[in-house]
């Protein structure tokens, strides 16, 4: 009897230890998203009780201005801040791809920006990107140095020339981005720019207008070429936050991957004669393929689901500048002053989870190939 | 023959030209790591200075802070144990007697003005630090008559001239405060002051002071001071930012106890147990890791609306929205945390377990008494990860907690601050608020910064 009881209890114990968890994903996940796959075929205000209208609510959101809007918005941000932080982060990796000693300090100093809460963030961004903040500052002083920022890079370009060219002469084996001669000329070039300045022939432009963008309170959109492609400069505006919370880190999960591939590819390949920009484009990027994967796909998810910024920043831009779908849901759910539309909202979070998990088949699918 | 001389021509070239390479490489990456560590920090550096200004949307912005200079410092001590408080915490108290000088500068052939100065009935701050302010320091300071303590004809003919006055206190009530307003005439030009003024306004004629007799702390961390002091809740009368404070550190509290225990349960129940329906659980807790937040709150707020499912009545809650137990229930444990437990158990060697079951010790007696003291790297990583969490969530609390304001989260408070500040362009208790806010998740950082990394590897990152 003993025995038997205690078999019972072995057979039970797995499900004791995962009660509490099954509890939260059961109700706070599974249920949840049952849920609201119902309630995108109804029409429900939270309080009365809802109402079937089948695919009422999917055929209207494609008709809300709205939601195209948030859509867009989305998308944009999405493809443009994830094509941007992968690229910044491969290259940061490989030119950081050493064995650096106290690399411990300036992992820190990379990692700050996404340990911190994305409140704290966007605040700091937003007092950066004020009509007078640090952002047109910086602007100013570009413009007002740009004949001498002018002069110091021709004169770089220059110098690398003739050094590059100077080497050849003689016959020695050169590339034509050799790092010492990048350093050196940029070195000579600063030093002469340098005199340039203090003797008068070259000055900062005087008379140059502060420069006083205004980056979230404005409709305006951008590139105006783009036509209707333009996103909403506050749009851009956290797209320049974001990429830049997110580069470091995906940069160090390159440079992890850089470090695991095996030295005797590049050995092989120095042996082969092959360039600088040959073992980075056939050795280096496809090694590198299961990383990028991880990293576009982690972009696009974290991006899609983008909230807190456009949440934070709130009246400070116009609504429609700023939208996203995650924030639609909200509103929609939740809205200041108006009835909820649960339906509708629902039907855009089913849109989003749809559009969450064809990114992650789409990467499992190349991962295992 | 001596081996050196056997080298190529060619073979020298490529030594050359790989030393050259070395410490070029060497160099450059150096430098460009501190630009970029640069570019990452800035921002939060810059802020952190921009939050001890006046202003801290001054143009042009500048590096040197009036609130970092040891002069003001020495000043605002003095000065705050002359207002009859400390030297360090100041007040304007019965009896104080608070000197104070000014100097000008006047142009060639034109006689000084001795200057009008006056305690202005100045609210400082926020609409509602407004209220909280019932008694003026105007009321019962007196200015002393204003004397000319020394004039000093420089070599261009202009002259430098010292003024010199005190301010009493009349009255019996101690003052937090004691502004000053000193007005001159057009191009009588201000050179110094025994403390530096917090604005120059209508081009240069008034010289503005918020509180010369606060003492140094209040002096360089006057934001900070804000923050604290203009904050209170109109309901209950509590200290808005320090409830804040305070709850985020409970609900970090709670939930990291909770995900530690749960999370380890359910790690070691996936890892090691079998059990009938196991592979469902795992997939179903992969496919609810990438499903967003936006997509389930919909059910979850009406969950928490009706107390889950009518079973907080019970215990005479009729709805969980606005509590903490419905953000401690509904949190209790996180898909990720126990992926990070299930990974790390399957690590452990087999070894352990067989033995203690040949013992006849139990699955529980196993769990607690040979695993979970196992598990401690892994936990402290858990442990580091869900304060982090917890302690930058917005989202969920935004959906959860809406009144009144002492029940925030300090991130929902610092929206809250947006309201209140950002709009007026009063970005110093603004940016105030914000450093304190990211100042221990830092803190937690510098110190365990392999565990923020082993974490971030694992569970992907914010986007």
């Amino acid at each position: 009897m003993k025995k038997r009881l205690s078999t019972l209890n072995e057979k039970v114990a797995p499900y004791i230890l995962l009660a509490p968890f099954l509890f939260v994903l059961i109700v706070f996940f599974g249920y949840a998203f049952v849920r609201v796959l119902y309630f995108s075929f109804t029409d429900y205000d939270l309080f009365s009780s809802p109402k079937w209208v089948w695919f009422k609510n999917y055929i209207n959101l494609f008709q809300e201005i709205q939601f195209g809007r948030a859509l867009k918005n989305s998308i944009t941000f999405a493809i443009i801040v994830t094509t941007c932080q992968t690229f910044i982060a491969l290259v940061l990796a490989v030119v950081l791809n050493q064995q650096i000693k106290g690399i411990k300090f300036f992992r820190a100093a990379y990692y700050m920006p996404s340990v911190t809460s994305s409140v704290v963030i966007t605040l700091i961004f937003m007092w950066i990107f004020q009509k007078r903040g640090l952002m047109n500052y910086l602007l100013t002083q570009v413009v007002k140095a740009s004949r001498i920022l002018l002069v110091f890079f021709l004169l770089a370009v220059i110098f690398h020339i003739l050094l590059v060219m100077y080497e050849k002469i003689r016959k020695r084996p050169v590339s034509i981005f050799e790092p010492a001669f990048i350093v050196l000329s940029l070195l000579l070039s600063g030093i002469i720019t340098f005199i340039l300045i203090k003797v008068g022939i070259i000055s900062t432009l005087e008379n140059v207008k502060p420069v006083r963008m205004i980056w979230l309170n404005t409709r305006k959109t951008w590139p105006d070429i783009a036509g209707p492609l333009a996103f909403p400069i506050p749009l851009g505006a956290i797209m320049i936050l974001n990429i830049w919370t997110t580069a470091p880190t995906f940069m160090l999960l390159y440079l992890a991957g850089l470090q695991d591939i095996p030295k005797e590819l590049y050995e092989a390949a120095a042996v082969d004669g092959a360039t600088k920009w040959h073992t980075f484009w056939y050795i280096t990027v496809p090694q590198l393929k299961h990383i990028t994967f991880l990293v576009v796909t982690m972009g696009l998810i974290g991006t899609l689901q983008m909230f807190d910024q456009v949440a934070v920043i709130g009246d400070q831009a116009p609504l429609d500048s700023t939208i996203t779908l995650a924030y639609y849901i909200y509103k929609n759910v939740l809205p200041s002053s108006a009835i909820p539309k649960v339906g509708l909202a629902s039907a855009a979070a089913i849109f989003l989870a749809g559009l969450t998990f064809i990114i992650v088949l789409i990467q499992k699918k190349f991962v295992n190939k | 023959m001596g081996s050196k001389t056997a080298y190529s021509s060619k073979t020298m070239t490529n030594i050359y030209m790989i030393r050259r390479r070395r410490w070029a490489n060497v160099g450059a990456v150096y430098l460009l790591l501190l630009i970029f560590s640069i570019g990452f920090m800035g921002p939060f550096l810059f802020a952190a200075l921009s939050s001890l200004k006046d202003d801290p949307l001054e143009w042009p912005p500048r590096i040197t802070v009036n609130q970092l200079k040891l002069s003001n410092w020495i000043a605002a001590y003095k000065l705050g144990k002359a207002g009859g408080g400390g030297g360090f915490f100041g007040a304007f108290a019965p009896g104080a007697v608070v000197p104070f000088e000014v100097t000008y500068k006047v142009a060639p052939g034109k006689e000084p003005v001795v200057p009008e100065v006056v305690i202005p009935r100045r609210i400082p701050g926020s609409a509602a630090a407004a209220l909280l302010l019932k008694e003026f320091a105007a009321d019962y300071a007196e200015v002393s008559e204003i004397k000319e303590v020394e004039r000093e004809v420089l070599e261009d003919g202009s002259t430098l001239v010292t003024y010199r006055f005190e301010i009493r206190h009349t009255g019996d009530i101690v003052i937090d405060r004691l502004p000053l307003d000193i007005t001159v005439p057009f191009k009588q030009i201000f050179v110094k002051g025994t403390l530096d003024p917090n604005r120059i306004e209508r081009l240069g004629r008034v010289q503005s002071w918020d509180n010369i007799t606060s003492g140094v702390i209040p002096y360089i961390f006057h934001n900070y001071h804000r923050v604290f002091s203009e904050n209170y809740s109109r309901s209950t009368g509590k200290n808005l930012f320090m409830s804040w404070i305070f709850n985020s550190f409970y609900l970090a509290f709670v939930r990291v106890i909770t995900t530690l225990l749960f999370a380890s349960m359910a790690g070691y129940a996936l890892a090691r147990l079998k059990f009938a329906g196991k592979n469902t659980i795992f997939v179903f807790m992969l496919f609810s890791m990438m499903i967003p937040g936006q997509v389930t709150f919909i059910s979850n707020y009406l969950v928490l609306r009706d107390g889950i499912f009518g079973i907080s009545k019970l215990f005479g809650m009729d709805s969980l929205l606005n509590t903490y137990t419905g953000l401690i229930i509904s949190g209790l444990v996180g898909a990720s945390a126990v992926f990070i437990m299930k990974q790390f158990f399957e690590g452990l060697p087999v070894s352990l377990e067989e033995s203690a079951r040949i013992d006849g010790a139990n699955t529980y007696q196993i769990f607690f008494k040979i695993m979970l003291p196992l598990a401690k790297p892994a936990l402290g990583a858990l442990t580091i990860l869900t304060f982090q969490g917890v302690w930058n969530e917005f989202f969920w609390p935004l959906v959860v907690l809406t009144s009144p304001q002492d029940k925030f989260t300090l991130t929902l408070g610092l929206l809250n601050f947006r309201q209140t500040y950002a709009v007026a362009f009063d970005w110093g208790p603004m940016l105030a608020g914000a450093i304190i806010s990211a100042l221990p998740i830092i803190i937690l950082f510098i110190v365990f910064q392999k565990y923020f990394i082993e974490g971030i590897s694992f569970t992907g990152i914010k986007g």
